[in-house]
């Protein structure tokens, strides 16, 4: 900003004191709207429309994130969009899901590696770790999916601190689930993972239905819970959860909306009096059941 | 930071805006308070009619074509290709394609480079695609082929009928103007195959099986005249060949034409006493009745309604064929048109030829020329060899689009003069940069014969040129006289040659408008027009009979193709797809279809359909829409990648010579994933 | 502090500061005032203009940075911020400022818009001549500005009082060539007094039943699928609004280019529509009754100030002519058919 001030004649140098609401906390540089130029390092894929990017920041970057933050990616000359953060900040790189959806997610998977991406964040809260209960149930939905490896990964590295823990995953088919190859090293730490897909084939043995019929298989104490998928989806999680005692404050969705500034002025991505962008895309479950 | 009062550049309603501009470079649009037309107010396009100005893809230097690419060229080069390349052709092998989005005094320019540069009258413009069938109509029963009267004259009318006219979404000023009649307590009457918005908002729908215009007309007109609602005085004194049209709208009884249209007799009934017992009652029509070979047919029976109900010449009635783009009316004014001298006046006319070889100092060919249809057509069979296109995108916006392709790649000579790149500048052995409405001076005329200006807001980009200024070099370079120095220069030679511009200046025009005829410089203009009389004197019915469309559904292609526009986008999408709100708002093409057609082919909302029919297939998404009425499909033609133009056929209406757009016969097929 | 103008110094003084600073002030350009590089023609200080001077700060298009591509790495360039000073910005659009300023003020703050806030002084002008739409009284932020502004006039007739509201003000009357001001006496502020208190009760005479909770109540009340219908989707209330701030950002330009960010309208579907195409705004209906709990229930609750200000702007431009304060279509026919729909 100092810069900009050094533009000011005499008379409009002054100190302008902003009665802005103290709610937000956040890097104020976020504000500036200049991406981070990260490298592409490695590109793998995922399922037939999801590749999985792992980006290298420049050095000196501090770049720390929580579980179930997110990005804001650009590829020059196509724009900007939000892209949840797949990897753990317990390990090394940052590790993005990208579903083949639109122009921009297009662009970012014609890359290769060695082209740079923009990145500017991380936005939003994540997961309130602090706050969430010891044992945790994680379900899933689709592409929703992304957000939460982010959170089971976190938790495998720090599994002393969490105690049940179970995690209840649907995609449309066996080839959409994404992930597949850590589901073993999940259950190695103790984590009881459920998978389903709404259409089987032949090739598929598990289970095949919708993801809030496995919350009936887990024998999990009333904890915390994270959620992110469609909105049917968390609804009916929602009700099986309540219905064993979870509090509606413990269960934590993470909500999908249309994104731009990722810094909570463009208004794109509001709920209510919310901004999904700042004071989300995590949410309690009481805070969002009116519009889901 | 300063803000340019200028026209808008899209639809014809002729709304007034500022471009706001910061270090040189448009930022934005907002309404004029002082607008004759829209009194401070905008629609959405309006609002963002500066993002395309300066958008990375304009065309920024002239081209020409070198082996498999175009490559950059000078002015001086590519002006003597153009000039030296057509003259080569001769005149019956030449033809140029004006452009509506072009000013009065660059259409003006343009008609006369055709005639007295090539010494061809192989002339035209979209007008063809739009309402040639209003010019050729509307001139031969009133005298006249344009607006009756000013949009806000809408206002103080007791009923309005819409016909074909898609106005709130299509022409939103002009909708605020009938909603405003409505609120007032006017009856709203709308006839559209699709539950529209404005239909939804009207007292009366009519939901005609598409192409058949004429017969539902012709009913409403039969039950006018049983009820003794004709207007016998306005009749007598102001028409002629009454009795013709009486006879023949006795077969048109209401419980015959349900069987034609599908429309039950009692909505018939109850339209046909709206507007017949109306004191003044307007009529707005728009490409739903032109763009059919019985296009002109169409626009003769809403005239026989207007005449025998004596709405004419007073505020609150008359015709309004809504203009689709900001200056089709003026391109049509400026002659344009392969028959048409500037100022409408005729071709076949050996003392209106006398006058223009006068004027322009040269000789003109005699006869008139080929339409622009036609043109494409002679393209492909290598009659014509050469065709300079201003600013239209005929690979989009023209019917079949296979077969334009065939004859612009069979030309031997093509220069495009746009403002971006487009499916047919990318045929052209010559292409063009022009400056956009942003970056000129001239003037447009709306739907509603108003005259105004358009001003300079900023620089073109690069070494583009206004098309004005294109024009006047090649007419040096074809030897023609006349030295422009300003379009308001141009402007006095039009008045000096065009009778209803002859009062037209660039000083009168100022910060207000003059709505032609305004044959003097001290005429005011005119906003109603026929109050005292008709240009031929009386005005002339015309009896017109019910024809079925030239392809109708049958069992290979059951259902039913009409074209038609989005809000959203512009004609060919060049500049509203360079919108960053308005691409957003509707991204990709799509078909709306009924939710019984859609659920008989298996297909749910938003998934992937295959339309065919004889011209060709698309493959586009879905939108299952309650506003289409079973069997018929709806899709917008803006897109490139999914051209509905591909679709439809080019047959012709007889007597304007506009192709039947708005009815294919098509299929619907589920694309498995 | 507080100094007289007389009408014969505007000019000079105007003079004056474009000497150092960019003066955008309302002057006539082809019949209507609107915002603009002052070049030296007759300020058209007079009612209100239709577009904001909120653009100064908030653009409808403007730059956030330019990418330039050289051998796969990006170099960045933002542009240069102007120094300005805006005559004659009405209280309402003052009121806007403040909330704008707690909007993008809030962290992480909005850098664009600070550097031209920052950047910008501003001269406000008293409403003594409301005009048709004006109901500022009623919401508060007019006829008078009551702070924000570096330095408020009030026309009295043979000049304009000018009362500074921050050191800069004072600078702005007191680093100006000699004689231009001068001083002002209690007979000025009686004059201030008896305009204002005019305009106060011209509007209170004619919009004296609008209140927020009338308005909130006609939130509960309307019917939105009926108003959604007569809507012609034009986004004008967007535009206009000198509080509605929201925005897209787009790229222009491969491999070289610029990221813009325009002024965007909530009342447009793709606005909230999702790739995934869900919309939580589904509907035209549900987006308009958006723009008004944004402004008369979030705001508030998000910076403590009402999202309107009564500039009746949204008012004049609505293309459908909704009463968007009783959020109703006025006539009489119209509610006996909805009668009907129901």
């Amino acid at each position: 900003m100092s810069d900009h001030d050094s533009n000011g004649s005499n008379i409009s140098k002054r100190n302008n004191s902003y009665s802005g609401c103290s709610k937000y906390s956040g890097q104020s540089s976020q504000g500036s709207y200049l991406p981070l130029q990260a490298e592409i390092v490695d590109i793998d894929v995922e399922s037939p429309n999801t590749y999985l990017i792992s980006l290298a920041l420049p050095s000196g970057v501090d770049f720390s994130y929580k579980p179930g933050q997110f990005v804001m990616v650009s590829v020059f000359g196509l724009g900007e969009c939000p892209i949840s953060i797949t990897s753990t900040p317990t390990r090394g790189s940052l590790q993005l899901c990208i579903r083949l959806a639109g122009r921009i997610t297009n662009g970012i998977t014609d890359s290769r590696i060695g082209d740079v991406l923009g990145i500017r964040g991380p936005c939003g809260n994540g997961f309130p770790l602090d706050r969430m209960k010891k044992d945790i149930l994680i379900a899933g939905g689709g592409s929703g999916f992304a957000t939460l490896r982010s959170l089971i990964n976190y938790i495998v590295d720090r599994r002393d601190s969490f105690g049940k823990v179970a995690v209840a995953y649907g995609a449309r088919t066996r080839q959409d689930l994404y992930f597949m190859q850590e589901y073993k090293g999940w259950q190695q730490a103790g984590i009881d993972v459920s998978v389903t897909v709404d259409i089987g084939d032949e090739g598929w043995k598990g289970n095949v239905g919708m993801v809030p019929a496995l919350i009936d298989k887990f024998n999990l104490p009333a904890g915390s819970a994270a959620i992110c998928g469609p909105s049917v989806m968390i609804n009916a999680v929602a009700s099986k959860l309540m219905a064993r005692d979870f509090d509606h404050s413990d269960i934590y969705v993470s909500m999908e909306r249309h994104m731009k500034c990722g810094v909570g002025k463009c208004e794109h991505c509001c709920i209510g009096p919310y901004h999904a962008c700042q004071d989300g895309p995590v949410f309690t479950y009481d805070m969002v059941k009116e519009v889901l | 930071m300063k803000k340019i009062l200028t026209t808008c550049v899209y639809c014809g309603c002729g709304c007034g805006l500022y471009l706001h501009v910061d270090e040189g470079k448009v930022i934005g649009a907002s309404p004029s308070r002082k607008s004759a037309a829209s009194r401070g107010k905008l629609c959405i396009k309006g609002w963002l009619s500066g993002d395309f100005v300066n958008h990375p893809d304009r065309l920024s230097y002239p081209m020409i074509q070198r082996g498999e690419r175009q490559i950059r060229a000078s002015w001086d080069e590519a002006l003597s290709l153009v000039a030296s390349g057509l003259k080569g052709m001769g005149p019956s092998a030449v033809g140029v394609l004006t452009s509506a989005k072009g000013t009065n005094e660059e259409n003006y320019l343009f008609s006369k480079l055709a005639r007295a540069g090539f010494k061809t009258n192989n002339v035209d413009h979209v007008a063809r695609l739009c309402h040639a069938p209003t010019v050729a109509g509307l001139s031969y029963a009133f005298g006249s082929g344009a607006t009756t009267n000013p949009i806000s004259s809408l206002e103080e009318a007791d009923a309005i009928l819409v016909v074909g006219s898609n106005t709130t979404e299509q022409h939103p000023l002009v909708a605020s103007y009938v909603l405003k009649a409505r609120s007032k307590g006017a009856k709203l009457i709308v006839a559209d195959p699709r539950r529209t918005q404005i239909a939804s908002l009207a007292d009366i729908h009519i939901s005609p099986r598409p192409g058949t215009d004429v017969a539902w007309i012709n009913s409403l007109l039969n039950s006018i005249i049983k009820e003794g609602l004709a207007d016998r005085d306005f009749i007598t004194k102001r028409t002629m060949g009454f009795e013709a049209v009486k006879e023949s709208v006795l077969s048109y009884a209401p419980e015959i034409v349900e069987a034609i249209c599908g429309v039950p007799a009692e909505v018939l009934r109850e339209a046909a006493l709206a507007y017949g017992s109306a004191d003044k009652a307007s009529i707005i029509y728009a490409m739903g009745i032109t763009q059919h070979t019985t296009g002109t047919d169409n626009v003769q029976a809403l005239a026989n309604l207007a005449l025998a109900t004596g709405n004419l010449g007073r505020p609150g009635t008359g015709l309004y064929p809504l203009r689709g783009h900001q200056n089709v009316q003026g391109a049509c004014d400026m002659g344009a048109l392969p028959d048409l001298y500037p100022g409408y006046q005729k071709v076949v006319d050996a003392n209106a030829r006398a006058k223009f070889e006068k004027g322009w100092s040269t000789k003109l060919p005699k006869g008139p020329g080929l339409t622009a249809v036609e043109m494409i057509q002679s393209a492909e069979t290598g009659k014509i060899k050469g065709l300079l296109i201003i600013g239209e995108n005929p690979m989009v916006s023209y019917p079949d689009r296979s077969s334009v392709q065939r004859a612009l790649e069979k030309l031997e000579f093509l220069a495009v003069c746009d403002i971006f790149p487009t499916e047919t500048s990318k045929l052209a052995d010559v292409v063009l940069p022009a400056a956009s409405f942003a970056e000129k001076e001239g003037t447009f005329t709306s739907t509603e014969r108003r005259i105004q200006r358009i001003r300079k807001a900023v620089d073109p980009p690069g070494e583009s040129r206004s098309e004005w200024e294109v024009a006047a070099e090649l007419l040096r370079r074809l030897g023609v006289p006349g030295d422009y120095s300003s379009p308001a220069e141009v402007m006095e030679e039009i008045s000096s040659m065009a009778p209803n511009y002859g009062g037209v200046t660039y000083r009168r025009l100022g910060a207000a408008s003059l709505q032609w005829p305004c044959p003097s410089r001290d005429h005011p203009g005119t906003g109603i027009m026929y109050i005292e009389k008709f240009p031929i004197g009386l005005a002339r019915f015309r009896p017109v009979d019910h024809m079925e469309p030239v392809e109708g559904p049958d069992g290979e292609y059951p259902l039913l193709l009409t074209t038609g526009r989005s809000m959203y986008h512009f004609h060919t999408g060049t500049m509203t797809r360079r919108s960053p709100l308005l691409d957003r708002e509707v991204p990709s093409p799509f078909v709306e279809v009924n939710s019984e057609d859609a659920s008989r082919a298996g297909l749910r909302n938003g998934q992937k359909a295959l339309v065919e029919t004889r011209r060709g297939q698309l493959q586009l998404e879905v939108k299952v829409s309650p506003g289409v009425p079973k069997g018929i499909l709806f899709m917008p033609f803006h897109f490139s990648e999914a051209p509905a133009n591909l679709l439809t056929g080019a047959s012709l209406d007889p007597s304007s010579k506009i192709p039947e757009l708005k009815i294919s016969a098509a299929r619907l097929r589920k694309v498995s994933p | 502090m507080k100094a007289f103008l007389p009408n014969e110094s505007l000019i000079p003084w105007l003079k004056d500061l474009s000497s150092s600073l960019e003066v955008i002030a309302p002057v006539d350009v082809e019949g209507e005032a609107v915002y603009q590089t002052w070049k030296g023609q007759p300020p058209a200080l007079v009612g209100n203009t239709l577009s904001s001077p909120i653009e100064v700060l908030m653009p409808r298009t403007e730059v956030l940075f330019r990418y330039v591509q050289d051998s796969g790495r990006y170099t960045f360039d933002e542009p240069k911020v102007p120094t300005r000073i805006v005559v004659g910005m009405k209280p309402c659009d003052l009121k806007a400022v403040a909330i704008l300023d707690r909007i993008f003020g809030s962290e992480p703050t909005d850098h664009p818009y600070l550097a031209k806030r920052r950047s910008t002084l501003l001269v406000s002008l008293n409403c003594t001549d409301p005009g048709p739409w004006c109901f500022c009284a009623i919401m508060d932020s007019g006829p008078d500005a009551q702070e924000g502004f570096d330095l408020a006039l009030t026309d009295i007739g043979s000049g304009y009082l000018a009362e500074a509201g921050s050191a800069a003000g004072v600078l702005l009357i007191k680093g100006c060539s000699s004689g231009l001001f001068l001083e002002a006496d209690g007979s000025h502020e009686a004059s201030r007094d008896i305009l204002l208190e005019n305009a106060r009760s011209v509007m209170a005479e004619k919009y004296g039943d609008r209140s927020v909770g009338h308005l909130r109540r006609a939130i509960r009340s309307a019917d939105w699928e009926y108003l959604g219908r007569q809507c012609l989707r034009c986004g004008g209330c967007s535009f206009i609004c000198p509080v509605c701030h929201c925005f897209s950002i787009a790229d222009l330009g491969v491999p070289d280019g610029e990221r813009v960010r325009c002024r965007d309208t909530c009342l447009l579907s793709g606005f909230s529509r999702m790739t995934n195409g869900a919309n939580p705004l589904g509907s035209i209906g549900e987006r308009m009754r958006n723009w008004y709990l944004d402004k008369f229930e979030h705001l508030p609750e998000r910076t403590g100030l009402i999202g309107c200000v009564g500039c009746g702007r949204c008012d004049e431009i609505c293309l459908a002519q909704i009463d968007r304060w009783r959020l109703e279509v006025l006539d009489e026919r119209s509610r006996q058919q909805r009668q009907q729909h129901k």
